[in-house]
């Protein structure tokens, strides 16, 4: 019989019990190589078997079917609704068995969207497909940044969302926690979430490095950036847990024109601050950065106008005008009016003696709703540090870790710490 | 493309579910690989997205926007002119663009429901940002004429007008005192 009937029939036999699909699945990797070598002949196995019973199957016919390069539209166009269907309907248990196979074909699906320029259709199949293969909410998958990417490029940013809200605890690849920290943080430089953005930058700046790339780069220049707008201020000293690699290379690579953007922004004067972004617009719009870096321009103003809070209790609009480089006093009580509606800053404008007068913050943080918060932070730290002393524990039986540093304090006290030369367990 | 959980959050005025539901709906429609530009209820989005303060989001969706369909559907453009007076945040020009155009049959509740609501808003911003202020620019601000605006009646905004702007060009001496203005 052809071997590829055969296999049908054994795929739609043995997918009832997990007993069976053990088999199946052994059956399946040994049949790899032929399927692969029949890639052309295998769509209309599609029509023939079911992908939410016989999703192993399935999965290792699409893997095969999908190995062979697709370069134009229409192929596109035949491919991504069967991998749409596929995703929509397997079945968990089964598609865990062969992650790998899973990750390679949905890879694919964003593949031929992007071929398709069409990228809102990929968007939903690769949510469902991570919910699928995520074990936990905590697991970070190697789709989460495919489906971050495709959520960019279609403009879904409330989508992408979603997900940056889960803690991230495990994760596959080193690669994976770089491109979701990366796209996670322009997402949310989109959403104006300005803080979030800043922790995910700050996650991949920080991340463990052995050889510099792109990303970290990349990532870094948008940390600048966005630490100006944010906080309106930049120190180019990276925190002591960074890699050398890091603290080493990324400031040359970023010296011009960020970290220059930031010595300009300390001077606190706008025009100064407008001329340079002017200046270095193409360097600017060709890393993509120049919305950006014209948001920094805006936030001076804000930034000029806060740090009168500290200094005035009254304030006019004419003065403020002047010392934030305004044109009139009108345009200073607009950007008055919007800072208070933004909740910047507190303070209440009489425009029949054209003062400001600056207030303390309201919160008394007597209400509900702070006591609330201050609870569900507490139970949220509470859980933190439990998996800290968990982790802690688990490391401190890790054979690696335990064999160097056996090795180190060989150096210092050979008498107290009686380890062999070799931890051989 | 069945629409009938957007007719349904219109018809029960559920107004703040609609931004997600068109969201949710859209990505399922276009993985579905139909065509549904042509079809697909922008006007309604934009709107559901200004309504829950997302002028981020509403802005993104303009952008995937097809450039035929910006041309051909004059109420799209109107709703985006609302956008845009939302993101420059002048906000007299959001009065003038809801009410320079001629709603279809389907928009206008929505349409009357979003501007109710953002007079509110921005009374409430007045109230607690200034302590006074001409009666022209409460004018401008709610998008009213200036003797509704100064006998403090609000009538479309249908406030419990409990506090007011305890303002020395304010005509009514009904306004009380200058002491607490702060809402309840």
């Amino acid at each position: 019989m052809d071997p590829l009937e055969a296999l049908v029939a054994q795929i739609q036999g043995l997918s009832s019990s997990s007993a069976d699909i053990a088999r199946l699945h052994t059956i399946l990797k040994q049949s790899d190589d032929s399927l692969r070598s029949n890639s052309s002949r295998l769509s209309p196995i599609f029509s023939l078997i079911d992908p939410s019973i016989h999703s192993l199957g399935f999965l290792y016919v699409l893997d095969a079917f999908t190995s062979t390069s697709v370069s134009n539209q229409q192929q596109a166009e035949e491919l991504v609704p069967i991998i749409t269907r596929f995703i929509s309907g397997c079945s968990v248990e089964q598609i865990r068995l062969a992650p790998e196979k899973f990750i390679y074909v949905c890879k694919r699906l964003k593949d031929q969207v992007m071929l398709l320029e069409a990228p809102i259709r990929g968007v939903a199949p690769m949510f469902t497909a991570l919910r699928k293969l995520q074990v936990s909410t905590e697991h970070l998958t190697p789709l989460h940044a495919d489906f971050l990417l495709l959520c960019l490029l279609a403009k879904s940013y409330k989508t992408g969302l979603s997900i940056l809200d889960d803690d991230v605890f495990e994760v596959d690849h080193p690669r994976d926690l770089y491109l979701y920290c990366y796209y996670g943080g322009m997402i949310c430089i989109g959403q104006k979430r300005f803080q979030k953005a800043l922790d995910l930058l700050h996650n991949v700046v920080t991340a463990p490095m052995t050889m510099m790339n792109a990303i970290v780069i990349e990532a870094y220049k948008k940390y600048v950036l966005v630490s100006l707008i944010r906080h309106g201020l930049f120190s180019t000293s990276l925190p002591k847990y960074c890699s050398p690699l890091a603290q080493r290379n990324l400031k040359p690579f970023c010296q011009n024109p960020y970290i220059e953007m930031a010595h300009t922004y300390s001077t606190g004067k706008v025009a100064d601050l407008e001329a340079f972004v002017n200046a270095n617009a193409d360097k600017f719009e060709s890393d993509n950065n120049l919305g950006l870096a014209k948001q920094v321009v805006s936030s001076m103003y804000k930034r000029n106008i806060q740090r009168l809070t500290q200094t005035y209790l009254t304030l006019s609009l004419e003065d403020i005008a002047n010392t934030v480089h305004l044109n009139s006093a009108k345009e200073a009580e607009m950007h008055v009016l919007q800072m208070i509606q933004d909740g910047e800053i507190y303070a209440t404008i009489n425009q029949k003696d054209g003062m400001v007068r600056f207030l303390e913050d309201p919160e008394q943080y007597k209400t509900c709703e702070m006591i609330e918060h201050i609870d569900s932070s507490i139970h949220r730290i509470m859980a933190l540090s439990k998996k800290l002393t968990a982790t802690d524990e688990q490391i401190a039986c890790d054979h690696l870790y335990l064999s160097k540093v056996g090795r180190e304090r060989q150096r210092y006290d050979f008498d107290d710490y009686d380890v062999p030369q070799k931890f051989n367990i | 493309m069945d629409l009938s959980a957007v007719t349904a959050a219109l018809e029960s005025k559920s107004y703040e579910k609609i931004a997600d539901i068109c969201d949710n709906l859209m990505l399922q429609v276009a993985a579905d690989g139909a065509a549904f530009h042509n079809d697909w209820p922008y006007a309604i989005h934009l709107l559901s997205h200004f309504y829950v303060h997302d002028i981020n989001s509403a802005r993104f969706l303009w952008k995937t926007i097809p450039s035929s369909i910006k041309e051909s559907n004059p109420e799209v453009n109107a709703v985006w002119k609302i956008g845009q007076q939302l993101w420059l945040r002048n906000y007299g020009g959001v009065h003038e663009a809801i009410r320079g155009f001629e709603w279809s049959q389907g928009l206008q509740d929505f349409v009357a429901a979003f501007s109710e609501l953002y007079t509110k808003e921005v009374f409430q911003l007045l109230v607690s940002a200034y302590s006074t202020i001409t009666v022209e620019d409460v004018a401008l601000f709610l998008g009213m004429s200036e003797e509704d605006a100064s006998s403090c009646k609000c009538a479309t905004a249908r406030l419990d007008c409990g506090l007011c702007l305890s303002d020395a060009y304010c005509e009514e001496a009904t306004c009380c005192d200058r002491a607490e203005t702060r809402p309840p």
